[in-house]
């Protein structure tokens, strides 16, 4: 096949300015797909961060009740039994968060009560049974007891006090106590000491910062009423989530007709929205790849096509010399191979300097060299696939071309 | 060499059947150098197509060095072209993209010479025709006959058998048409069988055999002195 390189070569460079431009094309194309696919990547493993919860069997529904604020927690209890009793219905509480949520509670975490900033910044997640209600696992320690929980309106007004207990994930865990057993370690949150009796398998935060902190979480024994921003969580049976949704919804409704339903979404609904723009994003970058590929394909085509029709002579008088068709047909495959080699080694080199500007621009993490073959493979590929057809018209034209023009 | 019984070579449009040869028959003999004339339209080119296998013909017998070549398929007919075959053409036809050496280099890269030996015959060619000194000249930087020479320097470069020559002078004026024709005929003395078109009654004269072509059919002048302006056509 390689034979022709030296001829095709010297060809090519008396072709220098249209060359030139399909291998920029190329190259462009080789870098800026290279680097969208590396982007459409990083965002889809994003995207797909484990929650570790019963997604599919989630909703939330948050209420606003209008008139005086008696009777709070005889009034989620009443709540609570209400949806307890809807059929499909498993599990029910009052939470503060979910992951991915949108609404986060933070708080900073001590080491040592006399630390002048904090060791972590940690998403808090309060509610009675959580848990069991997310469907979190629990690796390290056991689950709060009943008698830890306090409401969290007494715990504000002071008519309680804290059980002074935690659960942490083991990511957080393994950050502030690593190599040893987060059980039984005392840390300082709001200036008060909790002692950590469970570790948790994940929980990521309703919204991070930076997407390693994505697991710093602790959650304490809070019983949580919808006047300080907690939101019923009902988890259904396997599969019964839309209409346990509707009749949550109409329940709440038959205990207080005056009071508002603020929100009311399945888990996979409010997760979505969560990731809306990074799915934006995603589609965005992949369409303007494929844009970049076609538009690159054609190019090499309408060259292609064009060179083929100008050397239509050439190729009867190559085909008289004794040229078979497959020689004549080789030729313009290598000669696009070579242009697209251009291409690409001029590509690699400008997909890396994009993505250092990219690293420095969106702390973007370096583009990993296995998308480089990668990317060459696609761009030879796709050379050849769009040369093909005027490769084989090429090899189509007669040999009598040479004595009849 | 090559043998053509009964040959005929029917071009079909949608309306009209035009009948290039027809009823064609030639014997030129290994070493012979004949030159083929006859009025414009009627077939020269035709069958020096034919007979190079750039075309194949509709009826008849062709026998290139002992093979009937109408059984052949495109890839033995590109073998045979590459091996046994030199073409001149009037247009010169070098690859303008390519120089001298380069140009020179075409059939024997499609023989799968190996580079060292691609290399001495193509000087040897280029010496022949006395254009050592350009072989890195491009063929826009020649002159007419001299890019007729490279043409000949690489018909010649592959040594084959037959030289095919379809009005090699016809694109030149006499002074360079006479160093091409001394060219062809020092070729021939060396050995090779040589075919060539021309019109020129001059250089006609100078091959050992003279085949006048009327009508598609090869005539005897001596016999048959009638000329027809236009090939035979008939309506379909
Ligand atoms: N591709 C074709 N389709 C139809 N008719 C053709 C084709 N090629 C040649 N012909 C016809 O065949 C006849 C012979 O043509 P040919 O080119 O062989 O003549 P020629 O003797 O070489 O003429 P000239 O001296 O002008 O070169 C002509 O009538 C021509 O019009
Ligand atoms: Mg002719």
């Amino acid at each position: 096949m390689l034979t022709d390189v030296r001829p095709i070569v010297s060809t090519l460079r008396r072709h220098r300015l249209t060359a030139t431009l399909l291998v920029l094309q190329i190259a462009l194309t080789c870098a800026i797909v290279c680097n969208a696919v590396f982007l459409i990547g990083d965002r889809v493993s994003w995207m797909l961060t484990p929650s570790g919860i019963a997604e599919g069997d989630l909703m939330r529904i948050i209420v606003s009740d209008i008139g005086p604020r008696r009777d709070l927690h005889a009034r989620v209890e009443a709540d609570l039994a209400a949806l307890r009793a809807i059929p499909g219905a498993q599990a029910v509480t009052v939470g503060n968060s979910l992951p991915f949520g949108g609404n986060a509670w933070n708080s900073g975490l001590k080491l040592d009560r006399s630390q002048q900033s904090p060791s972590a910044t940690v998403a808090m997640f309060y509610g009675e049974s959580l848990v069991e209600t997310l469907g979190t696992r629990l690796v390290g320690g056991r689950l709060f007891r009943p008698q830890e929980y306090a409401w969290v309106d007494d715990l504000v007004a002071g008519k309680a006090t804290s059980s002074h207990v935690a659960m942490m994930t083991s990511d957080l865990a393994n950050r502030l106590f690593p190599g040893e057993s987060a059980i039984g370690k005392e840390v300082f949150v709001g200036g008060e000491p909790v002692r950590v009796v469970g570790v948790l398998e994940r929980l990521p935060a309703a919204r991070v910062g930076a997407r390693e902190d994505v697991n710093n979480t602790l959650m304490m024994p809070w019983r949580m009423v919808p006047a300080y921003g907690g939101g019923y969580f009902v988890r259904a049976r396997h599969g019964e989530a839309a209409h346990v949704l509707k009749d949550a919804v109409a329940a709440l409704k038959r205990v207080e007709p005056r009071r508002v339903i603020v929100e009311a979404r399945l888990y996979s609904d409010i997760r979505g929205r969560y990731f809306a723009n990074d799915r934006a994003m995603t589609v965005l970058l992949a369409a303007v790849s494929v844009a970049l590929l076609v538009v690159t394909a054609l190019g090499i085509v309408g060259l292609a096509s064009f060179w083929v029709a100008q050397r239509r002579r050439q190729i009867g008088v190559r085909r008289a010399l004794g040229a078979s068709r497959t020689a004549i047909l080789r030729y313009f495959q290598t000669e696009n191979f070579l242009l697209a080699s251009m291409g690409i080694a001029l590509g690699m080199a400008l997909a890396y300097g994009i993505n250092v500007l990219l690293m420095r621009q969106y702390e973007l993490p370096r583009l990993p060299w296995t998308y480089l073959p990668v990317g060459a493979i696609v761009l030879w590929g796709l050379g050849q696939a769009a040369v093909l057809a005027p490769a084989l018209r090429a090899a189509s034209v007669p040999p009598v071309v040479a004595t009849r023009g | 060499m090559l043998k053509m019984t009964h040959l005929a070579k029917v071009y079909r449009t949608e309306v009209v059947e035009t009948y290039a040869l027809r009823d064609f028959n030639i014997d030129v003999k290994e070493g012979e150098f004949v030159a083929v004339t006859g009025p414009s339209g009627s077939g020269k080119t035709t069958f020096l197509t034919i007979a190079g296998l750039l075309e194949t013909f509709t009826g008849g017998h062709y026998h290139l060095d002992g093979v009937e070549v109408s059984q052949l398929d495109d890839n033995a007919r590109s073998r045979i072209r590459n091996e046994k075959i030199g073409f001149i053409f009037q247009a010169f036809n070098l690859i303008p993209d390519l120089n001298v050496f380069d140009n020179v280099e075409v059939p024997l890269r499609y023989r799968g010479m190996k580079a060292a030996e691609r290399k001495q015959r193509i000087m040897d060619a280029l010496e022949r025709v006395g254009l050592a000194s350009r072989a890195k000249h491009y063929p826009a930087e020649l002159s007419g006959g001299q890019q007729q020479r490279v043409a000949i320097a690489r018909a010649l470069a592959g040594s084959p058998r037959l030289l095919l020559a379809d009005e090699p002078t016809g694109n030149l004026d006499t002074q360079m048409a006479r160093g091409v024709m001394e060219l062809l005929e020092e070729i021939h003395r060396e050995g090779a069988t040589i075919v060539m078109v021309t019109h020129d009654p001059e250089l006609a004269a100078r091959a050992q055999r003279n085949v006048h072509v009327i009508d598609g059919q090869v005539v005897d002048l001596a016999e048959e002195p009638r000329f027809h302006a236009h090939a035979h056509t008939a309506h379909s």
